[in-house]
């Protein structure tokens, strides 16, 4: 193994009274300081009827604060040439900014006052505003997007009915119109607390001195309540489940997925490494199959979306003109199967081993997403050295562990198929 | 612990003492053979990224072989002299990284990311792919059937016939006017010969780029460069057609069909500026504060206040030449008509008086201070050697553009808006259902439907 997989990241990390943890790794390259807050929620916090509430609340906490108006908080941070933003997951989400080194404050200020005075500011008039906003988003990236409701119905089968993984995260429009504001509040209250998060510093600060600023602007915000854990049974699927859905395309397209272990675990990493094997770049083997050879195919890739209790295994081919998608999900198929029954090719692990590098080097170059790594190790294993270790855990990865993985969960009793056809005429 | 003393809630912190901010030094050199070389040391992880442009974009595209640019540049690593399309692939993914090739309006471009040891094994694949691709007629084959099939993607893509209708309708009988990707007609028409003329005839080092940064010393890429770059191809550099943008006449709207859609892509925009133009710098800064950032007049008015869209904005396009003015937004389908009228009270409003001094204020600092974030990544900075090395721009470009953009006044903006936006001669595309969408623009302008496919379904004036 390279030494360089694993990079030197110092950092530091501290617990205020109120349970908020801090993270903080200096890097003085670039005149500008990420910072970044996990809160331990996402979609799986929801409940069936009431889905779409984190990602709502994405939306709502760019909406003011007690001492920051509705429409001040991105106007703030880009007066100032900041960047922010967040995002929602089914197991959390983040609120950053990447800020000029001297606007430290301004970023503390702001995420500090959404923390601890959010509830003051939060009317039924801006709760409309963004349920419309979100509605409206939720036309563009799913409804009036070709293919785009594939992926929630292929998450509805993979996961059962009541099963926190079972709804997507942005939601249903009928439960996002249906949000009441004192639902919204009471959501709030058992979630945004500072016992539920984890702050990152990643920039030009000196340490000691952005530890005492964190400590002014969040200290003084109350601990909230023990935060009600989720647990859900996964029984096995038991037999496969397949969908035809017709939408307005015209290449059919199909889905193939099965489960995986929670991410941190071992074969976690190697269903993703299994994904790059298979389908990562254009000499994998089946983009050489595909689309060099067999030219059956417009597109292959192959993903794993990384949950902390399971994750989604995902092929999707889109076919060529005139070819059947039968032929398609067949030959999707059977690379599974040889995935199951024979170790990759020396050339394809090494191939998707260096990829792994890449990308992670890649994350580590921007503040953001180095600061998303901190945050994210801290919340999920209180760990956040295992930023560092990240690329060794690839590379621990055998090929006797990428047959296991296909072996064990990637069985015909439980996969999803979801295949996307164009819309007959009626 | 001590108690400590409250913080002032009430108002936004002020600041520390601000830090400068440097542009990376980097070295500039020009090969023997006229290839530009502009490299950079960026110690911070072991990775580099290699790139090569050639002035040979879709703008040069015959008229009849649209979709000739892509297409060549695309096929450069579909095989050499020495390796086939999956040997070139396999030889870049296992040195850790990836190649790609393809074209834009002004360029065709090579690429490479690698970790940062193989370097000189990336140069030399890239030299090799620059100087000797062979064009195979299968992968020809191959990938035209691929672009054949991407046109029948995009005539289900709303975004893509929006974009599409807003090209053909504001570059009507230019080079900017067809897909970039090809048409199905001309695609049927590009063979190997064809292919292997525009490769030689626009792929000369002559007027070309070289830029490579990352984990590395400059000096020796430098080196390795003109080795590699030895016996490279030999060409004088293309003369480029000249775009110019028909002129228009009032607002005319394009309403492109699709039944039933939920939701309606919409674009209005006209001819902008080429990126050498004397008033892009100026340009930009308008167009930041009128729909370039989240914060923009556009955006606020159609997704804050009215709640039509969940984004909307504007931008100048920088080309070789000059490049569309368009505002963009998905909308909701019953209020399109009303956004497309907000997006032109928005472009009368700028061109009537000076914006606010805070909003001005407000845009500079914004783009000022976010400079640094967009220089983070050696592909950040690759992408800017490349700007300044392709339009031979001064080694203190960057400086300077941040220096120009801090001394724009209101007056200036208000000239700019003037002079380069002019909502009364202005095309507007709708994609949606076109029942729903032609009674919401009566009174707006004439207006053409058109069927997906690109017929003119119904004109009304």
């Amino acid at each position: 193994m390279s030494s360089h997989a694993t990079p030197e990241l110092a950092f530091e990390r501290h617990i205020l009274d109120n349970g908020l943890r801090v993270v903080l790794h200096r890097d003085a390259s670039l005149p500008l300081v990420a910072a970044n807050l996990w809160y331990h929620v996402g979609s799986k916090n929801e409940r069936p009827g009431r889905t779409g509430f984190a990602h709502l609340f994405e939306h709502m906490l760019f909406q003011g604060s007690e001492h920051v108006g509705t429409h001040d908080h991105f106007r703030y941070i880009q007066q100032v040439g900041g960047v922010a933003n967040g995002s929602t997951w089914y197991d959390r989400t983040n609120y950053y900014e990447t800020v000029p080194a001297h606007q430290l404050d301004l970023a503390l200020w702001l995420e500090s006052d959404r923390m601890g005075f959010f509830l003051p500011a939060l009317t039924q008039e801006n709760l409309d505003n963004q349920r419309d906003v979100v509605i409206n988003e939720r036309r563009q990236r799913v409804e009036n997007q070709p293919y785009g409701l594939a992926g929630e119905k292929l998450h509805e089968l993979l996961y059962p009915d009541g099963h926190p993984y079972h709804w997507p995260v942005i939601g249903y429009t009928e439960d996002i119109a249906a949000a009441t504001l004192e639902e919204v509040q009471a959501f709030f209250r058992t979630y945004y607390t500072p016992n539920n998060a984890v702050l990152t510093l990643v920039g030009d600060f000196q340490p000691e001195n952005a530890l005492e600023r964190i400590g002014a602007w969040f200290g003084e915000i109350p601990a909230g309540p023990p935060v009600p854990p989720v647990s859900a049974p996964l029984p096995p699927l038991g037999g496969e489940r397949r969908l035809v859905l017709q939408d307005d395309v015209r290449l059919p397209r199909v889905y193939i997925a099965f489960r995986s272990p929670g991410y941190g675990q071992k074969l976690w990493y190697a269903a993703d490494l299994l994904a790059s094997v298979l389908a990562g770049g254009r000499s994998s083997p089946l983009y050489r199959e595909l689309i060099y050879e067999r030219q059956i195919a417009q597109d292959v890739g192959a993903s794993v979306g990384p949950y902390e209790s399971a994750g989604t295994f995902m092929l999707v081919a889109t076919a060529r003109p005139g070819v059947a998608i039968e032929e398609l999900e067949q030959a999707l198929l059977a690379a599974i199967a040889r995935a199951a029954s024979a170790p990759p090719d020396p050339a394809d692990l090494e191939r998707a081993r260096n990829r792994m590098l890449t990308d992670y080097y890649g994350a580590l170059q921007k503040l953001d997403s180095l600061a998303d790594l901190f945050s994210q190790f801290t919340t999920y294993f209180d760990d956040p050295a295992g930023v560092s270790g990240e690329a060794a855990r690839y590379l621990e990865i055998t090929p006797q562990d990428l047959m296991d993985y296909a072996a064990e969960w990637c069985t015909e009793a439980e996969r999803v198929v979801v295949s996307v056809v164009p819309r007959q005429a009626t | 612990m001590a108690a400590r003393p409250p913080v002032d809630r009430s108002a936004p912190p002020p600041p520390s003492e601000i830090r400068p901010f440097r542009f990376p030094s980097f070295l500039r050199s020009r090969l023997p053979n006229g290839l530009k070389v502009a490299a950079a040391r960026l110690p911070d992880v072991p990775l580099v990224s290699l790139e090569m442009v050639t002035p040979a974009g879709g703008q040069f595209d015959p008229a009849g072989q649209e979709g000739i640019a892509a297409l060549a540049a695309a096929l450069l690593d579909e095989g050499t002299a020495r390796r086939s399309a999956i040997e070139i692939a396999a030889t870049a993914e296992r040195l850790g990284g990836y190649i790609t090739t393809g074209a834009d309006w002004d360029v065709g471009f090579l690429a490479t990311g690698l970790l940062a040891d193989h370097r000189p094994a990336g140069i030399e694949l890239l030299a090799e792919i620059a100087s000797s691709p062979t064009f195979p007629e299968a992968e020809i084959d191959r990938l035209r059937r691929q672009r054949l099939a991407e046109i029948l993607r995009r005539s289900q893509d709303p975004s893509a016939l929006a974009d599409d209708r807003f090209s053909r309708e504001v570059f009507r009988g230019t080079a900017y006017a067809h897909r970039l990707v090809g048409e199905e007609e001309s695609l049927a028409r590009l063979d190997r010969d064809t292919l292997r003329a525009f490769y030689q005839s626009h792929y000369g080092l002559d007027g070309s780029v070289l830029i490579g940064v990352g984990d590395f010393d400059p000096e020796e890429l430098l080196r390795e460069a003109e080795r590699a770059f030895a016996g490279g191809p030999v060409a004088p550099p293309p003369v480029r057609p000249e775009v110019r943008p028909p002129h228009l006449a009032g607002i005319s709207v394009h309403i492109v069909d699709r039944p039933g859609a939920a939701q309606t892509e919409l674009r209005l925009g006209h001819a902008g500026v080429a990126r050498t133009h004397p008033d892009y710098i100026p340009l930009v800064v308008l167009n930041t504060l009128l729909g370039g950032k989240f914060t923009s007049r556009i955006n606020m008015n159609l997704r804050e206040r009215h709640g039509y869209t969940y984004g909307a904005s504007s931008r100048f396009v920088a080309r070789m030449g000059p490049g569309p003015f368009l505002v963009n937004a998905a909308v909701a389908t019953e209020s399109t008509g009303a956004a497309a009228r907000e997006v032109l009270h928005e472009l009368r409003l700028i061109r009537e008086g000076l914006v606010e001094p805070e909003e001005l204020d407000e845009t500079q600092t914004y783009m000022i201070g976010v400079f640094p974030y967009t220089m983070q990544t050696i592909g950040d900075v690759a992408k800017r050697l490349e700007t300044l090395t392709l339009f031979d721009f001064p080694d203190d470009y960057y400086m300077r553009y941040l220096e120009r953009i801090a001394g724009v006044t209101r007056e200036e903006i208000l000239e700019m808006a003037r002079r380069h936006i002019d909502p009364e001669r202005i095309v507007v595309v709708a994609v949606g259902p076109a029942d729903v969408l032609e009674p919401q623009f009566e009174g707006v302008g004439a207006v053409t439907v058109w069927s997906p496919e690109g017929e003119v379904a119904a004109a009304r004036a």
